[in-house]
């Protein structure tokens, strides 16, 4: 491989994990936006979004790599794997939200954050206990199909990840732009009082802020699968940081921005993998939040704080 | 110490004198426990409940005192235990060289042949690792905490939940430092006078006793000093600290430093123990046990966290192992398959989750409260009529020292806000000694002008010279050590210390005790103490018997005109050379707002220089020397007050224009 | 009024934890009316805004609409019932378009055709609302961004709008277009709730008035008797009541 056909393959790769991160990125900044909550469970349902799109795949008979589908079937089975995974996390979401958050909305200081830590130790723990620690073997029904361009290999698995990610960004794009609810919640975000006296009823908004990114966050953990063939009850922690370092690049409380953030993370992180070895792009990652935070907390879009007065 | 204790309500005295006795027994309980238990077993995991207990410790300064949520606290844990391992294993061996025998000769390395070149074997001593293994720990505190102490609280969890990781990363991949997951082999046991404490948990039960009772000792002494005073009023309201004069960089790395030691000194007991190292022992799992360990026992709560420690690992080692016994034999009994195999201390981590969870929803404040409730105050006691004729007890206040001209000279001040100018271009003078009130409508920029001089908001040109010193671009504590005061319009108290803690803050830049004083506790410092003690209730006194009867009562728990007084209270024990009073009668009644109002003219007679925002025009009538009228970030008149209320342009900025209609 | 007045309060009584905001406050505002509430600084008017909206809950007290009592009715509620704010410092959504912040106006009303027709009320009420409705509100003026503030209210199709300061920081044409409005505004039949510092300018539009006082209603009467009342200075410009006990 030439260094151009080099980076050309690093850069299908960070595209593929961009996808990943922006999509749970989306998560993080839709709660943080609304209620200025850093949600510590998002990095576990993501991992539980991966091990339900797992399990999904399974009760259709895949298991592996050995089944090859094609056409509708292959079609169909990938959609409901990525329905039943979306809506799984979203309703998990939820009633973190309903029966954890809600009590604690008033409550000042880290008590809600200290709350999403907590449920994310009891998510880890359940499927440990339920599915255990070691690597899945992450069913992947796609033909290896692959184009070459120049020296790099673009496999359909990529092309499907790209379309699914547009997709659901489209659609989220689409919902807080256009919807009723959409244009609440992006009211709520920039000034919560404003948005309340307009007769948003806040509970709806934090609600669907909570399914929103957990579905999408559930979309993610099926991409991760299919990316690496593989699911891991620990598979959380690393893939949060980064997607959450992404939100914060591109500007938490900023829709767009998490999805530039996520490509952005996505592209570092292939980069860094190849440049100074996959050890340490945890550290590469970790330093750009740490200078995102410290030079520009706004990030690159800017952050849709609400107004304090 | 007697004349401060025998000032307290005897149920306080009865409080410590307890707690102090059971503080004793414990320690003897746990001193002869191996004599009598001698399980070695259960020995070594009391120990092991030890160190996390120390752990605990120095994460409840960090979370509990100063109130910075560290997820990745186990990072400095991992240090102190690297740096003993690596200095006492066979992982490191330089090649000798005669530049080494200083350091052979005083015990810290050897040399060692193993058939090819002279090496260097390090054998740093535990006793002497100890302290610099805290020290080592504490450099690193304060180079992970200074880039992002600015930060806000809950970026700075995820910012430590990243130092935790990556620290984490180094001991994996820096192979030969580390020996990576294999971890370091060789680790050398302590020696005491030529004993070994090899391999049998006695000594080491002792070591990690002694360490308990000294980070106790070392946490108790810290909370009840101007350093753990500084730490709750930053975990309680960063501002409102800082503009009473404490330095926030400074006290937050503090708090890094100081738990990062205890992490450092403990990974030295922990890896000298265990006599290895592996990357595992410090994993994201080891910050989150400790961070339930001091949610369980509540944060702050210095015993709190110590029984949360003792609990959680009493849980882990024998209660979870004995109920999987017990639901195996009750799966025997029954024949459900499910229980005849389930391993309870697999559901360790998942228990830890449920009682975060449940802990915040139900108990926030943890098993032991760091805060205790504190008997309500008698009938008697909260009687309390006007006091008419300003404070009371004057005498033990003294007067202010007269100085020359005008203390305060603020000119063409402008500040900007986004494009909204709040301040345009405002000038105004405070003579020595006088009183000047600002008023204006809503939104004219009064409270803004207060900001800018204390160095809470900055300001695009201008200056404001105090005394001869420029205060603009100070930090807001050092505006306060220039002699500068003040209390906020929506009163910023420190909701969960009690009055005469809040007090005592106001005294912070006056006081000198650092760290080691505080912990030492020299007789400089207990004379400090008892005379900052008696300063607070000298100023508490001021008010009658308002303030008085309830200093060890929470603030929060407080009437609004009583928080108001201790506010001000807070602000006169720094003995400012000028006070500045935001509206400080707002929502008293017009009684007490007429007390207060005679109280603060007392004040003035002193000498004390005041600076006043004021709504209540008879209140500004019977104070001030000046008025200076804002309006839109302008000032459109000055006078004596009764000149000021007839003023056209004054009449217009509060009534409006006449209506054209 | 021998009619059911459009809101009433009787009695309320308002903390913010301890402090007492309101003291025993009645109001009432008449169908077609226009009030003004006027007062000092600090007195409690924004509180009883708030409370009319229901952002803050009387402690003692009841609050009725239009013969019913509303006390324990969400704001969203309120608002589909008929009751709209303009808020302090107008408080647009700054980074939704002009067009965006009028929808969430009527947020709480059905799309369709009478969306269209409320919103081309608006538009004719404010042709440069229509002009700017694709900007981002957090870009137009002060004076634009009240009419915007004021075309979101009347998207909620209101019977009653409750105005805090419409003057505040405006320019002296715009403070006057803006009271030509709530006059234009109330002669189509809404009731105005408005609490103002601007006392003249209030007074020369306003029916009747109240005079709150460190949340005590002190004087109340016709525009006409306020604007004659010397009391009305003392409450601007600050209390004389404080003596002896």
């Amino acid at each position: 491989m030439t260094a151009g056909d080099l980076f050309l393959q690093q850069a299908i790769n960070g595209l593929s994990l961009g996808a990943m991160y922006s999509l749970l990125a989306l998560g993080f900044t839709l709660v943080y936006g609304i209620m200025e909550l850093i949600n510590f469970s998002h990095f576990n349902v993501f991992m539980v979004g991966a091990m339900i799109a797992m399990l999904t795949l399974q009760a259709f008979g895949l298991h592996g790599q050995e089944t090859i589908l094609t056409g509708l079937p292959l079609i169909g089975v990938l959609l409901v794997a990525f329905i039943v995974a979306m809506t799984v996390c979203g309703f998990i979401g939820v009633a973190i939200e309903r029966f954890l958050l809600r009590p604690l909305r008033s409550v000042k200081g880290p008590a809600a954050m200290i709350t999403t830590i907590g449920v994310s130790y009891i998510l880890f723990n359940v499927v440990l206990l339920t599915i255990g620690t070691d690597s899945k073997n992450f069913p992947n029904p796609l033909p290896p199909i692959t184009w070459e361009i120049g020296g790099a290999v673009l496999r359909l698995r990529e092309i499907l990840i790209w379309v699914i990610a547009l997709v659901l960004m489209g659609g989220l794009t689409y919902f807080v732009t256009y919807t009723k609810l959409g244009k609440a919640m992006r009211a709520t975000a920039q000034d919560p009082e404003a948005a309340r006296m307009m007769g948003v009823e806040v509970d709806q908004v934090v609600m669907s802020a909570f399914f929103l990114g957990s579905a999408l966050a559930g979309a993610s953990g099926m991409i991760f699968g299919l990316y690496y063939n593989l699911a891991k009850v620990d598979i959380g922690f690393a893939s949060g940081l980064r997607a959450f370092t992404a939100a914060v690049l591109g500007g938490i409380g900023n829709v767009p921005g998490a999805m530039l953030g996520g490509v952005l993370i996505g592209l570092i992180e292939s980069a860094s993998g190849q440049l100074v070895g996959t050890a340490w792009s945890d550290v590469v990652i970790f330093g750009i939040l740490v200078l995102v935070l410290v030079f520009r907390p706004a990030g690159l879009l800017g952050r849709l704080a609400p107004n304090k007065s | 110490m007697n004349t401060t204790t025998a000032a307290h309500p005897s149920a306080t005295l009865t409080h410590k004198q307890r707690s102090m006795l059971l503080t004793i027994l414990a320690f003897i309980f746990f001193a002869v426990l191996p004599k009598i238990w001698t399980d070695d077993g259960d020995l070594d995991s009391l120990a092991n409940a030890m160190s996390y207990a120390t752990l605990a410790l120095g994460l409840n300064i960090v979370v509990g005192f100063a109130g910075l949520l560290d997820l990745g606290y186990a990072a400095f844990f991992a240090i102190g235990a690297y740096y003993y391992g690596i200095f006492t294993s066979f992982q490191v061996m330089p090649v000798w060289s005669d530049a080494w025998a200083p350091l052979a000769y005083v015990g810290l390395v050897e040399k060692l042949n193993q058939g090819g070149p002279d090496l260097v074997h390090f054998t740093l001593s535990f006793w002497l690792a100890l302290p610099t293994g805290g020290v080592i720990a504490a450099f690193f505190g304060m180079l992970f905490g200074f880039p992002v102490l600015r930060l806000r609280g809950d970026y700075l969890a995820i910012v430590t939940l990243g130092f935790g990781e990556i620290v984490q990363i180094c001991a994996r991949n820096m192979e030969s430092l580390t020996n990576g997951a294999a971890g370091l082999n060789g680790v050398q046991g302590p020696k005491l006078f030529g004993y070994r404490f090899g391999v049998h948990s006695e000594p080491y039960y002792y070591v990690g006793l002694l360490l308990v009772a000294f980070l106790v000792f070392v946490s108790f002494r810290l909370r009840g000093s101007r350093i753990g005073r500084a730490w709750m009023a930053i975990r309680e309201d960063e501002t409102a600290a800082s503009a009473m004069g404490i330095s926030l960089v400074n006290y937050k790395l503090l708090a890094f430093a100081m738990g990062a030691a205890f992490a450092g000194m403990t990974g030295v007991f922990f890896v000298a123990k265990l006599q290895t190292a592996t990357p595992e022992m410090f994993n994201s799992a080891v910050s989150s046990m400790l961070l339930v360990m001091v949610v369980l026992g509540g944060m702050g709560s210095v015993w709190g966290v110590v029984v949360g420690a003792v609990l959680l690992q009493l849980m882990q080692t024998w209660f979870l192992p004995q109920s999987s016994e017990w639901l195996h034999s009750i799966g025997k009994l029954t024949g459900i398959g499910f229980l005849q195999t389930v391993d309870m201390v697999q559901w360790t981590q998942l228990i830890f989750g449920v009682i975060l969870v449940l802990m915040m929803l139900f108990r926030r404040q943890g098993l032991i409260p760091a805060v205790r409730k504190v008997a309500p105050l008698t009938m008697q006691q909260q009687t309390a009529s006007v006091v008419r004729g300003g404070f009371v007890g004057l005498d033990k206040i003294g007067r202010w020292a007269p100085g020359k001209g005008d203390a305060l000279v603020i000119k063409d001040v402008v500040v900007k806000f986004g494009g909204l100018v709040a301040l345009n271009k405002v000038s105004l003078t405070v003579p020595d000694g006088g009183v000047v009130a600002v008023i204006g409508p809503n939104g004219s920029g009064k409270s803004t002008l207060f900001n800018v001089i204390t160095g809470l908001v900055e300001a695009d040109s201008g200056s404001i010279s105090f005394n001869g010193v420029e205060l603009l671009g100070l930090a807001p504590h050092k505006v306060l050590e220039a002699g500068v005061a003040r209390t906020f319009q929506n009163i910023r108290l420190f909701p969960n210390l009690n009055v005469l803690e809040n007090i005592l803050i106001g005294e912070h830049a006056r006081l000198k005790t650092g760290p080691f004083g505080a912990v030492i506790r020299p007789p400089s410092v207990v004379r400090e103490e008892n005379s900052a003690v008696q300063w607070a209730k000298d100023i508490a006194a001021m008010f009658s018997n308002r303030l008085t009867p309830r200093l060890d009562q929470t603030v929060s728990g407080l009437s609004y005109a009583n928080r108001r007084r201790v506010e001000i209270a807070r602000a006169l024990a720094s003995r400012p050379k000028i006070l500045l009073l935001d509206e400080p009668t707002a929502g008293m009644n017009p009684a007490e707002s007429l007390e207060l109002a005679e109280q603060i003219k007392s004040l003035h007679d002193l000498g004390l220089t005041i600076l006043l925002i004021e709504h209540k025009l008879d209140v500004v009538t019977r104070l001030a020397d000046n008025v200076i009228v804002l309006d839109h970030g302008d000032k459109i008149a000055e006078g004596l007050p009764d000149d000021v209320r007839k003023d056209e342009e004054v009449l217009r900025a509060y009534l409006g224009r006449s209506g054209g209609h | 009024m021998a009619e059911t007045p459009l809101l009433e309060f009787k009695g309320i009584n308002t903390y913010y934890g301890d402090l007492h905001v309101l003291k025993d406050v009645d109001y009432t505002i008449g169908k077609g009316e226009i009030i003004s509430l006027l007062g000092g600084n600090a007195c409690g008017k924004s509180t009883t805004m708030k409370t009319i909206m229901g952002v803050v809950r009387a402690a003692r007290g009841t609050v009725t609409y239009e013969g019913q009592e509303i006390n324990g009715l969400a704001t969203s509620e309120r608002v589909r019932r008929g009751i709209a704010p303009v808020l302090e410092a107008r408080r647009l959504f700054p980074r939704m378009t002009v067009y965006e912040n009028l929808e969430m106006g009527a947020y709480t009303q059905p799309r369709g055709a009478q969306f269209e027709e409320d919103i081309e009320r608006v538009y004719s009420l404010f042709p440069r609302v229509k002009e700017r409705r694709n900007q981002l509100s957090g870009t137009l003026s002060g004076g634009e961004q009240q009419m915007v503030a004021i075309g979101r209210a009347l998207m909620a199709r209101p019977k009653l709008i409750c105005m805090d300061e419409p003057s505040m920081g405006l320019s002296p044409l715009f403070v006057e277009l803006v009271f030509d409005t709530i006059q234009t505004i109330n002669r189509q039949g809404v009731s105005i709730f408005m609490v103002e510092q601007n006392a003249n300018m209030a007074l020369s539009i306003a029916h009747r008035g109240y005079v709150l006082q460190s949340g005590v209603v002190v004087l109340s009467g016709t525009a006409q008797e306020l604007r004659e009342n010397e009391m009305i200075k003392q409450a601007y410009l600050g209390e004389m009541e404080i003596e002896p006990t």
